[in-house]
């Protein structure tokens, strides 16, 4: 066994895992797990229309998902990506509510109000860490809540269209609505997008010195300093650039989805993409086909609510479960990974190394 | 009629209170964990399985003594599990945490629609509330008796509970291992401790303090269970530990604070005013006490 396969052969197992347990749980529930997945990939894959939808639901959690991934790599754990949503949602919808342009301008000026709002957001901790040296976690999660109600605030007051009983603002102007691909479904260019953002990303970590450098001071901080790297300003990039990329999914939101910024517009896509990326291994072109299984479980949880007495919070149910096997997954396969090197050590030199297994009893893992 | 007295009544005092039982007991959880070295960033997902557990509990039986029971077992249960991920496999606890907050969200919602039938929300009269405690004499005045009496049992719980844990964590051998699990957990180790141990000890009266505080929502703030009831409290109590550098009696004062500013806001809607930003003060602050906190360490040890 090669070690580059832990992460996959990992993944799988962990998502098979969790079916099982769901499926435990439809039993309990008094009804057929065959009749309820058989639903759910009925509905999320078996029409042109459902793979349209599929799709359509996979392209935020591919923003959030890059952007959890590229903030991680630069050594921040952001699980702030839910605020960063919001705010990028919301500078889209500003600009695309009030700046009368034709399309070919107003969408790139919208996707880049809510790149740069939500980068900034997302910088705010990171500015917060290097300076104060104030722990991540609590701040970029405080920060989901604050922006939630900021966005609230403005949906319901200053935002707010006339004489609608929600919280919501009017609908954006035609221009700044993304173009659908497949007609009689919302399946638009958000999706082309995030394919193209996720390619960026990957081209950034190998071919420009930003993102090489980016990564190297997310590894090893101490060993990028000696090295001459700028490791606060490669941090602060890292998280702009993750907030940034979760702004996005806001954004794709805002103009592909609803065309109008709601109160409460993410059911935790930006908590979806954090279990996104640690099952991609924070590999940016992996988020791509993870992101759709999840859009997969969004939109044929619905299916299979239609069709059978499961309710489609399943779908989240499994996630999970997912998400619990993937905290596994890092201290799990370190063991594994040291095993095989005690094995091919063993091996090459016919010499009995200490065993891993009792080594990494004492360590501890990520 | 003048907004200040409306604002700083007896009733927006005694709303103070109710609002912080639930914030505190899930608070002092938290500070045990933290204590322990452990971070749970999932008290949300865990006080809404309290919160949903008790009441499908007391529905099944009408009696508000199993509800809480029950709600204490089902969330240490699951604090548990928390624990066999973080403490026996050393998982990335954050990760857990997030697993345990989508996992509390999803599972209530699932099981109020296949146990219950209904979306939104649920109520039916087999459910009791838990009682609330009238004070003979200090109920006759005036100020003192519209805050301290009519208050729930689970507020007097609540009250002891900060006591106790104020003396177990520092008065008491058990107190002692849980700040070295945390501080030094090597020295803890070689001084011949189980440091396993000593965590899932804090994570069971984690598990019962939240449990406590959800139950606390369902059954005595409203009798009626309602998805996602829990509404961010988790995260506010977090805030309410972190601000109050996980010391018991610090907290306490946070979470009084915190709770001060929601009786506050929800009194000051009837004058129109929006909630949004009393919502945010919370979260606001506790960034700003960390960065002010960390930043003087941060000082301390470059000195």
């Amino acid at each position: 066994m090669k070690k580059r396969l832990i992460i996959p052969i990992t993944s799988l197992l962990a998502l098979l895992a969790a079916f099982g347990i769901g499926a435990l749980i439809i039993l309990a529930n008094g009804d057929s797990p065959v009749q309820a997945y058989g639903a759910l990939l009925r509905g999320a894959f078996g029409s042109p229309r459902g793979i349209a939808s599929t799709l359509s639901s996979a392209t935020p959690l591919i923003f959030t998902g890059l952007g959890v991934a590229v903030a991680f790599k630069a050594g921040m754990a952001n699980i702030g990506a839910e605020g960063q949503l919001y705010m990028g949602g919301m500078a889209a919808a500003v600009v695309a509510l009030f700046v009368p342009a034709p399309s070919i301008i107003l969408i790139p000026l919208s996707l880049l109000a809510a790149f740069v709002i939500g980068g900034l957001y997302g910088a705010i901790p990171a500015v917060l860490k290097v300076k104060t040296n104030t722990n991540e976690v609590v701040t970029t999660l405080m920060l989901n809540y604050i922006a939630k109600s900021f966005t609230s605030f403005l949906v319901n007051y200053p935002l707010k269209a006339p004489g609608s009983p929600l919280g919501q603002t009017n609908n954006i102007l035609d221009a700044a609505k993304l173009p659908i691909l497949f007609k009689g479904s919302r399946f638009n260019i958000g999706f082309i997008v995030a394919v193209l953002a996720a390619v960026a990303v990957a081209v950034m970590y190998r071919r420009s010195v930003m993102g090489y450098e980016m990564r190297v001071q997310g590894e090893n901080k101490l060993f990028a300093s000696y090295v001459g790297i700028d490791v606060n300003k490669r941090l602060t990039q890292g998280m702009f650039i993750g907030g940034g990329l979760a702004g996005l999914g806001g954004a794709v939101l805002v103009m592909g989805i609803q065309y109008k910024f709601v109160q409460g517009i993410s059911p935790g896509y930006g908590f979806d993409g954090l279990t996104i990326a640690l099952m991609a291994a924070f590999n940016a072109i992996a988020v791509i086909p993870i992101a759709i299984l999840f859009g997969a479980l969004r939109s044929g949880g619905l299916t299979m609510e239609m069709n059978t007495a499961v309710p489609s919070e399943l779908g989240v149910v499994i996630q999970a479960v997912v998400i619990l096997f993937m905290a596994a997954r890092a201290p799990l396969s370190k063991k594994v990974s040291d095993y095989l090197d005690y094995r091919s050590t063993r091996r090459e030199t016919g010499k009995t190394p200490p065993d891993p297994l009792k080594k990494a009893e004492e360590g501890g893992a990520v | 009629m003048n907004v200040l007295t409306v604002l700083f009544s007896a009733a927006t005092f005694a709303a103070t209170l109710r609002m912080a039982v639930p914030l505190l007991f899930v608070a002092l959880g938290g500070v045990l964990t933290k204590r322990a070295g452990i971070e749970n960033i999932g008290l949300e997902g865990l006080m809404l399985i309290g919160c949903f557990s008790g009441f499908a509990a007391n529905y099944f039986t009408s009696n508000w003594i199993v509800g809480i029971l029950a709600a204490m077992a089902v969330t240490v249960l699951f604090a548990l599990l928390f624990g066999l991920f973080v403490v026996q496999i050393r998982s990335h606890e954050i990760v857990a945490g997030t697993a345990m907050n989508v996992m509390g969200s999803a599972l209530t919602t699932y099981l109020l629609r296949s146990m219950f039938g209904v979306k939104g929300s649920f109520t039916d009269e087999r459910v009791r509330t838990i009682p609330n405690i009238s004070l003979p004499v200090i109920k006759d005045i005036p100020v003192l008796g519209t805050v301290l009496s009519g208050q729930s049992i689970l507020f007097w719980v609540s009250l002891a509970a900060t006591a106790i844990i104020i003396f177990m964590l520092y008065r008491t051998k058990l107190g002692f291992y849980i700040r070295a699990a945390g501080e030094n957990e090597k020295a803890l180790a070689s001084a011949g401790v189980n440091v396993k141990k000593v965590r899932y000890i804090a994570l069971i009266m984690h598990g019962m303090l939240i449990g406590l505080g959800g139950i606390y929502l369902s059954t005595g703030y409203l009798t009626q269970y309602v998805e996602d009831m829990t509404a961010g409290r988790g995260f506010i109590a977090m805030a309410a530990y972190a601000f109050g550098m996980a010391r018991p009696g610090r907290t306490f004062f946070a979470v009084l604070l915190f709770a001060f500013v929601q009786a506050l806001s929800s009194r000051l809607q009837i004058f129109g005013v929006p909630s949004y930003f009393a919502d945010m003060i919370p979260y606001a602050i506790t960034i700003l006490v960390l960065a002010v906190t960390s930043y003087r360490e941060m000082k301390r040890e470059r000195v």
